[in-house]
């Protein structure tokens, strides 16, 4: 319960520092940077193994009514909307939001953190805000991406595999899934990645000194977990506003 | 070139470890209290977030598969594609993607921590083999405890995916439940059931295995932890392509 107050506290002092003043260019760059193309390499392999298998095991379950030509209207609406960007938000904030945590949780104890009050630089201006702002931009663009990738993967599964119409699979992906849905994915993946990047925030600055390096640890690993439990149940919601 | 060389090392070196790991767990003595300790603590820790994590996916596939089964009027179909889906796919793993992220890193972490601080070498002194007292009963509880999370995200997912398809989607309980029986084979128990412990098997295999490289300090301890959460992942995604792939050629 506590905890929950603090993590609203710092939300709200978090969009305050987020809002009031946009990061200067070099340090936002650089911070997308790493949280973004860091990633790619991780997302893509994810997201390939997950379309192919998308394909195979709706495959799988499809054939027990007959449906297997519905396939490519399945592999497009549960992937592009659902399942892409939630892959991509568990995976890639995990790695990000690992690393975020246990920089900011280095940096408070060895109190540098503290260091930056006393020559009155707002830690929140200087540190938190332009990790929210770089991850918030990444993260769309790699669920962007990872909708593309895993559809591509889906339709490699699907026809060299198992052997299904590419035309079918097309046009069924073109009747069913259009550009709102891919806006759809790429807005949840803003949602996750300011999300993601407050948690992790939050857990990396919580850390104190008296924990010593087993604190950068625990923060990580809140981090991790608290960031993917965090966006599946946001998914559920967004998804339920939206199409339900 | 190099990076492809060190990559191949890396598999042999998982390879030769699971060797060890197999033939340490296989041969007496065993440290049964030990294993068992470390699985209550890790029931503990996970039974929460892979709660959590599970029961929105079973609301999901409702939510979007009831749109899609509307459009052939087949609301009444809906249960038996989130019945295999939950049992068979997401269930075993996402709780699988949940204990790696929660049980893999902390077992990482407190391997590489004892590693770190000598206490390894301690063991080895006092001629406690650290594989089998610190290593396999981590992997065995992974092996054990994966399951039986799955048995409670199986009944989590398929009640959630009730509350959204049957109060609030409208489908008619009668038909949901007898899609559900209907076309629920024990074999989809089964399948769900034996990828959790390969995926559990992976998870302490690959955090033992990171845990114990652990060189150097605190820095190096944190990114063996955050390691065995992604290639974990990557893993498990990998191995339930293969199983997938696998099944659907024997027609299971």
């Amino acid at each position: 319960m506590k905890v929950a107050a603090e993590f609203l506290l710092f939300a709200e002092r978090a969009l305050v520092a987020q809002l009031t003043r946009f990061p200067p260019m070099d340090v936002l760059v650089r911070q997308t940077y790493q949280a973004g193309v860091g990633s790619i390499a991780l997302l893509t392999m994810l997201i390939v193994f997950a379309g192919l298998n998308l394909s195979v095991q709706s495959y799988a379950t499809f054939e027990r009514f007959g449906g297997q030509d519905f396939l490519g209207m399945f592999a497009g609406i549960g992937g592009v909307r659902e399942l892409y960007p939630v892959m991509a938000a568990v995976v890639c904030g995990a790695r990000i939001g690992a690393d975020l945590a246990a920089a900011l949780a280095n940096m408070k104890i060895s109190e540098q953190v503290e260091a930056l009050e006393v020559m009155s630089v707002d830690p929140m201006r200087r540190l938190v805000a332009p990790r929210l702002w770089a991850v918030s931009l990444a993260l769309p663009l790699l669920c962007g991406y990872a909708d593309v990738i895993g559809i591509g993967a889906s339709y490699v599964g699907a026809v060299y595999q198992l052997g299904l119409d590419g035309g079918t699979f097309m046009s069924q992906l073109r009747e069913y899934v259009g550009l709102s849905d891919l806006l759809v994915g790429v807005f949840k993946g803003l949602v996750f990645g300011w999300i993601v990047a407050l948690i992790a925030c939050f857990h990396g600055y919580r850390a104190a000194k008296k924990d010593g390096a087993e604190g950068v640890g625990v923060a990580t690993n809140r981090a991790i977990v608290h960031g993917a439990v965090v966006c599946i149940v946001l998914n559920l919601a967004m998804s339920w506003v939206l199409y339900g | 070139m190099r990076r492809l060389l060190e990559s191949i090392e890396g598999i042999g070196a998982i390879a030769a470890f699971f060797g060890d790991v197999v033939r340490t767990a296989l041969t007496r003595p065993r440290y049964v209290a030990e294993t068992v300790r470390i699985m209550w603590i890790l029931v503990g820790r996970c039974i929460i977030p892979v709660g959590l994590a599970v029961a929105p996916v079973g609301a999901v596939i409702s939510l979007q598969g009831l749109e899609i089964f509307r459009m052939f009027g087949l609301e009444r179909m809906l249960s038996s594609l989130l019945g295999t889906a939950i049992f068979r796919e997401y269930s075993p793993a996402l709780a699988s993607v949940m204990v790696a992220a929660q049980a893999g890193s902390s077992i990482a972490a407190r391997i590489g921590t004892m590693r770190v601080r000598g206490q390894i070498d301690a063991l080895a002194v006092m001629s406690v083999d650290p594989m089998r007292f610190v290593v396999v009963p981590g992997v065995i509880a992974c092996a054990i405890v994966t399951p039986l999370l799955n048995v409670l995200t199986n009944i989590l997912g398929v009640a959630s995916g009730w509350v959204f398809a049957v109060p609030l989607g409208g489908v008619d309980h009668g038909a949901f439940v007898e899609h559900l029986t209907a076309q629920i084979t024990p074999a989809d128990l089964w399948v769900g059931l034996g990828k959790c412990v390969l995926f559990g098997t992976s998870v302490g295999l690959l955090a033992g295995h990171l845990g114990m490289r652990v060189k150097g300090g605190a820095e190096a301890v944190g990114k063996a932890a955050n390691d065995t959460v992604t290639q974990t992942i990557v893993l498990i995604l990998l191995v339930d392509y293969v199983v997938s792939m696998a099944l659907l050629g024997l027609g299971l």
